[in-house]
């Protein structure tokens, strides 16, 4: 579904993955690098998402000069220049969401809706930190592992992956930086935070909602960390209903809309 | 030992016996029944008098069995004319009800009775998914989901919306908040295996209400506790609540016969119509998660049916007799179960609502002091194993 190209940047060039059909989307991702999986593909079927493969992951090359979420930031809006050529909406998952603010305050004319999934970058310091017992891990990570696509990637890629995220952030948890700018988001925001998430402190999904100007926080149930695997019908719905309604998303469409009408 | 009343309000007007469900509601008499809300809103008020540390209230549906289809009409009553008393709403059926709207009157109760909320969650009894047309397949996930949704309404300072299975909403935020923060305490019933354990996993109290005997009920404990200990919680004697019918008088002949008679109405009249639809929702759909459940609650209904009066109070299952009867009785139950708390349900059927009055008047004056103390230190895990 999603096709390979690479996209000649001003820093330098990167890897990217397009598909789907409709208004063009970035997908800005998590730790894990690109991951193709079933909520991508349903998404799919009401936009064309653009997943670039930020530099450093998934075996790509670094760029000089870009290592910082700042920079990163920058170059994320080339890309958009450069691939889709104007305004384009953002939905970025975990360490791609914390991507996602910076590109929305530094770009502001580049992002039209703007989309957080389960976002890093906002865990309070009084907070425990996520845990590193694997068995642990993976409930934070996964309400169903069993959803998860066959890993493709080598131990040497994930990784690398990993290390990627201090390249750009340091060992910040809290950026307090970005987090004074919150207020400048123009776009209209959507956080959304799996019930199961524990990776991603409650506190830090109300602390968005407080300083993030036009933005929802919709809690997906019974989603963790993952939710484009745990929850994929919720997940691609959720965010197809928010880009294509913006605010007339709060409203009931009714039984017209094609979807089950809650009955109570 | 801490106790709570439950008044099903029952419409006692209704005299043929074995009419089905729905019940017809041409036989509701509306001054007898303008009478008999008057009189059973002061015998409610009356329990915290007695010494009730709780005053129950729910939810049923096209019944005399009980004229409290919305039980928060009544807890708003409760809330305003106690003082000291917990209002436990035991509950409101979350599965049947929009759970927003559960989340925001709870809220209402909290605030007007300044904190003196029990938020009951309840699944009901099977033939209220007729009542309110929802599928009673779906009653474990929507009861699951509907907590969780509460809760968050509830607590969530921020605006929210929420994406489920069952539910979405896109913007929520309630007024009032709760008084108990971050919830209020909670109530669910806990007499099967699965909702033993939704019980634990919701964080909540749980009450053990149909006892067959006391082997069973200790394992369902069990349940509870061990469910409740793998969320990273230890639930006290005081979240462990035992229900039982209760008839005191002078002696025990006399209270046998009044809670007798009662129960032959109860189960004569107010309940005969509700077990036939009851019978078609268990039969017929995925009510219960498992076979095994479906046939436990059977034989629960069976061996209260075939059980005698005597063998029953014998068993230790009915709290029946002198006051200095209902004593040991009570203790007996805390000394096999390790509960800290008991659910006493005296206006059973058509007892006189005398009756009702002498019996609270013996529980305050001689039964709950001397069993006050039971359970102020008890681990219901222990008395489980």
């Amino acid at each position: 579904m999603f096709k390979e190209k690479t996209a000649m940047l001003g820093k330098g060039e990167i890897k990217y993955f397009v598909g789907g059909t409709g208004r063009p989307l970035i997908h800005l991702h998590g730790a894990g690098g690109v991951r193709p999986n079933a909520g991508l593909e349903a998404l799919a079927e009401n936009v064309t998402i653009y997943m670039p493969v930020l530099p450093g992951f998934d075996g790509t090359a670094e760029i000089a000069g870009i290592d910082s979420m700042e920079t990163l930031a920058d170059l994320v809006a080339d890309f958009i220049d450069k691939e889709i050529g104007e305004a384009a909406d953002v939905l970025g998952l975990s360490f791609g969401g914390w991507l996602a603010a910076w590109l929305a305050v530094r770009h502001p004319s580049k992002v039209g809706q703007l989309c957080m999934e389960n976002p890093a970058g906002f865990r309070p310091k009084d907070a425990p930190a996520p845990s590193t017992d694997p068995e642990t891990r993976m409930k934070q990570m996964y309400a169903y592992p069993e959803r998860l696509p066959k890993e493709t990637k080598s131990d040497k890629v994930i990784a690398k992956n990993l290390s990627m995220l201090g390249h750009y952030h340091g060992d910040t948890s809290f950026d307090e930086k970005l987090a004074s700018q919150l207020g400048k988001i123009e776009c209209l925001t959507m956080i959304m935070h799996g019930t199961r998430d524990g990776r991603v402190p409650e506190e830090a999904v109300q602390f968005l909602k407080r300083d993030i100007p036009r933005s929802h926080l919709i809690y997906v149930y019974d989603a963790a960390h993952s939710m484009e695997t745990d929850q994929p019908a919720r997940f691609a719905h959720l965010v197809a209903d928010f880009m294509e309604r913006a605010e007339a998303f709060l409203v009931n469409q009714g039984t017209t809309s094609g979807r089950p009408q809650q009955v109570l | 030992m801490r106790f709570s009343y439950t008044h099903h309000m029952p419409y006692t007007g209704v005299t043929e016996a074995g009419q089905d469900w729905p019940v017809a509601n041409k036989q509701f008499d509306p001054k007898l029944g303008v009478e008999m809300f008057q009189r059973y809103i002061e015998d409610k008020i009356y329990a915290e008098q007695a010494g009730f540390d709780w005053i129950g209230s729910n939810e049923h549906h096209f019944s005399p069995y009980g004229m409290m289809p919305n039980p928060n009409l009544v807890g708003a009553v409760l809330a305003n004319r106690t003082k000291r008393a917990g209002i436990l709403q035991s509950g409101n059926i979350i599965p049947i009800t929009n759970p927003i709207r559960v989340a925001e009157e709870y809220a209402m109760l909290d605030v007007m009775s300044g904190g003196r909320l029990i938020a009951g969650f309840m699944r009901g009894i099977p033939h209220e998914y007729v009542a309110y047309n929802v599928s009673p397949d779906e009653s474990y996930g929507r009861m699951a989901e509907a907590i969780a949704l509460i809760k968050k309404a509830w607590s969530s300072p921020e605006p929210f919306g929420w994406e489920g299975e069952f539910y979405q909403f896109r913007a929520v935020s309630i007024w009032p908040r709760p008084v108990q923060q971050p919830y209020p305490r909670m109530m669910m019933s806990a007499s099967s295996d699965a909702s033993a354990r939704l019980a634990a996993e919701a964080g909540s109290s749980a009450g053990f209400l149909r006892i067959v005997d006391f082997e069973s009920t200790r394992q369902q404990i069990k349940v509870y506790m061990d469910r409740a200990r793998e969320c990273g919680w230890t639930p006290k004697a005081d979240d462990v609540m035992i229900g039982m019918n209760c008839s005191i008088a002078p002696t025990y002949e006399e209270a046998k016969e009044i809670l007798q008679a009662g129960q032959k109405y109860f189960f004569g009249v107010l309940g005969g119509g509700i077990r036939t639809a009851q019978q078609l929702v268990i039969q017929k759909t995925r009510y219960f998660k498992d076979k095994g459940a479906a046939e436990k609650f059977a034989k629960k209904a069976t061996v209260q049916r075939e059980a005698s009066f005597d063998e029953r109070v014998e068993q230790g299952l009915i709290v029946c007799g002198t006051p200095e009867m209902a004593i040991q009785q009570i203790q007996r139950i805390h000394r096999e179960l390790g509960n800290g708390r008991m659910n006493l349900s005296v206006k059973i059927g058509n007892v006189a609502d005398h009756h009702v009055t002498r019996t609270l008047d013996y529980l305050r004056d001689i039964v709950f002091p001397a069993v006050r103390q039971l359970g102020e230190e008890n681990d219901p895990a222990q008395a489980a194993e």
